[in-house]
């Protein structure tokens, strides 16, 4: 018995120590709440951006704005292999003005290299297309289909045609 | 004319330990080196369920592989010290499997703020091959259950045994999901290679050693059973014969599981000791015909084909280190120790033999022992009775010291049940034999 305590001991003393190490405060990317698990079954992801505090959890659906101007809208969150994708847009009259990722992959440090280039791409085609119908960028197809998922709930909920 | 083979290689078991921690330590690597940042209290329980899930598989391997019966490692750390790793080894894995389900469950469920019963039913859901490792994870824990004391001493052996085999499907059902939803391995293409090589080398080992191997065996040696005769009460000699039996580099004090290709013992690959030297083309064995198989081994018929799978077994002449030996065995342990007898070089008066036995009845080789005794001038020394019948502990350091002059300054070889083997070495240290000069061989069958 006396060794079965010690054998649980032990390994929780290391599990703490192996995790202290790794625990920052650093964090790249907002915090998100990946409630929903939508569209093909996924992991947890090596490790999306989560911060201690879920300051700002960003829910799917729209911010109200005054007047019938500016508004903004965020989309679904979309699970890909790697991690969840969530994108939110500005709509001003009917058109997409803006876009950009709440959330992405990005808890290695390839996650951090793909999506650092492929999500200015991703962004500025979604503003450049007006609507969801824009190109993967190569060398990131999980990351744009996710983008591009969670991009045309965006523009479904706003409305745009 | 006798024939000693030299001894071949053997793994120390020193060896074998930091090779298994070595890998251990390579493991949590894979998830070092894929784990830039944790924070949060789902982060750490998710983390804390990867490394723990990791870990796990490791396990599993090395549990599988600690029993394929490698003939280096059989040697050098001996048959019944590795199954007493495996049963040590095989309680933690079935706490870091069942710690690795439970931490990641609750580690989603508080990233994704669901309950934890939702987020099992999601796992279990919609990632198919956590299913699959559900079952091999139910199953590992079902084998740990079976084999807990109180539950195996219930069971038959074979029972046991065989229920034992679907760790292997544990293994290969839990695979899967592993390279699926694992993070370490997802894009890690040299992680997934190096886990596929544990665990085909793994597989290949078992494969080769445990199951061709003694097929290969026995087609080479073509094992017959020669002769069946009785011993003394309830025991009976088997002789074997064989062909180019000096391949097999059989040393004294090691044994074989022996598969008789007779009804009723087909199914069952016993283990027994050699009671002598391998002599030509013939070897000996001594078997208590008692309990389950007894009338099927007592009525083995001469001619009847033999499947044999070994040399196995650690207590061999290379352990020895001093000039004097003493050898103590009890009951049935006095089998591999008849040959050691022989075999063990000594001087005149440097070999003593102990040999506890409940009751004069129950001494086996009596006449062989005390010809032994005679042309090598060996002392041996049979001590009867039951602890209850004698007034004094016969085998107490105290008394050991007294009738064994010169006692620390001999190499021990010691053979028995359990109880008796690990009473026995702790009296031999206390009267001050190192540790290192105590051999011994005890199994729990």
């Amino acid at each position: 018995m006396r060794r079965v305590i010690l054998a649980i001991v032990t390994t929780a003393v290391a599990l703490v120590l192996l995790l202290t190490f790794k625990t920052q405060t650093q964090s790249a990317g907002p915090a998100g709440s990946p409630a929903s698990v939508v569209g093909s079954p996924a992991p947890g992801g090596t490790g999306t951006a989560t911060a201690a505090s879920p300051t700002g959890s960003k829910p799917a659906g729209s911010s109200p704005t005054p007047s019938g101007g500016t508004k903004t809208v965020t989309g679904t969150v979309a699970q890909t292999v790697y991690g969840p994708v969530q994108v939110k847009i500005t709509v001003k009259d009917g058109r997409i003005t803006a876009a950009t990722a709440v959330q992405y992959p990005s808890g290695t440090p390839r996650d951090y290299q793909i999506n650092s280039y492929a999500i200015p791409q991703l962004n500025a085609a979604a503003v450049a297309a007006g609507n969801a119908k824009i190109d993967s960028v190569s060398g990131a197809t999980y990351t744009s289909g996710g983008y591009i998922a969670s991009l045309q709930s965006a523009v479904d909920k706003a409305g745009i045609a | 004319m006798v024939s000693i083979a030299p001894a071949p290689v053997r793994a120390h078991p020193r060896a074998v330990l930091a090779v298994i921690g070595a890998g251990a330590a390579a493991t949590v690597w894979l998830w070092w080196n894929g784990t830039p940042a944790v924070s949060g209290f789902g982060d750490w329980l998710t983390n804390a369920g990867r490394i723990t899930g990791l870990l796990a598989g490791y396990g599993v391997a090395v549990l599988i592989g600690l029993m394929a019966r490698i003939p280096p490692v059989e040697r050098g750390v001996g048959t019944d010290q590795l199954a007493r790793w495996h049963s040590m080894g095989g309680r933690y894995v079935v706490g870091l499997v069942a710690a690795h389900a439970l931490l990641i469950t609750w580690g989603y469920a508080v990233t994704a703020h669901t309950s934890v019963t939702g987020q099992a039913w999601t796992l279990l859901d919609s990632y198919p091959d956590v299913l699959l490792a559900t079952a091999g994870g139910l199953l590992i824990v079902m084998t740990g259950i079976v084999s807990a004391r109180a539950i195996r001493a219930r069971l038959r052996y074979e029972t046991w045994y065989y229920l034992h085999f679907y760790t292997y499907l544990a293994a290969a059902l839990a695979f899967s999901h592993q390279f699926a939803v694992g993070a370490e391995f997802i894009m890690n293409t040299a992680a997934r290679a190096a886990w596929s090589t544990l665990y085909i080398g793994v597989a290949a080992a078992i494969a080769w050693y445990r199951f061709i191997t003694p097929v290969r065996q026995s087609a080479r040696h073509r094992f017959t059973v020669e002769s069946v005769t009785p011993e003394a009460h309830n025991v009976v000699s088997i002789v074997i014969s064989g062909r180019h039996l000096d391949e097999l580099q059989a040393q004294p004090g090691q044994f074989f599981r022996w598969r008789f290709l007779a009804p009723g013992l087909w199914w069952t690959a016993l283990p027994y000791s050699l009671s002598a030297p391998p002599r030509g083309d013939l070897l000996r064995i001594t078997v208590k015909a008692a309990g389950g198989h007894s009338t099927a081994i007592r009525g083995l018929a001469p001619g009847t084909r033999v499947i044999a799978a070994g040399p196995y077994g650690a207590l061999t002449a290379a352990r020895r280190r001093r000039h004097k030996v003493l050898l103590i065995a009890g009951g049935v342990g006095i089998t591999p120790l008849r040959p050691l007898l022989e075999t063990l070089p000594a001087a005149p008066g440097d070999l003593t033999l102990i040999y506890r036995v409940s009751s004069m009845r129950d001494v086996v080789f009596r006449r062989e022992l005390e010809q032994l005794a005679e042309s090598r001038k060996a002392r041996v020394w049979f001590v009867a009775g039951t602890r209850d019948e004698l007034d004094v502990n016969p085998l107490s350091g105290g008394e050991l010291t007294k009738r064994v002059p010169g006692l620390t300054d001999h190499d021990v070889y010691l053979c028995g049940p359990p109880g008796l083997t690990s009473t026995v070495t702790r009296e031999l240290v206390d009267a001050g034999v190192p540790r290192r000069h105590i051999h011994q061989e005890s199994f729990e069958f």
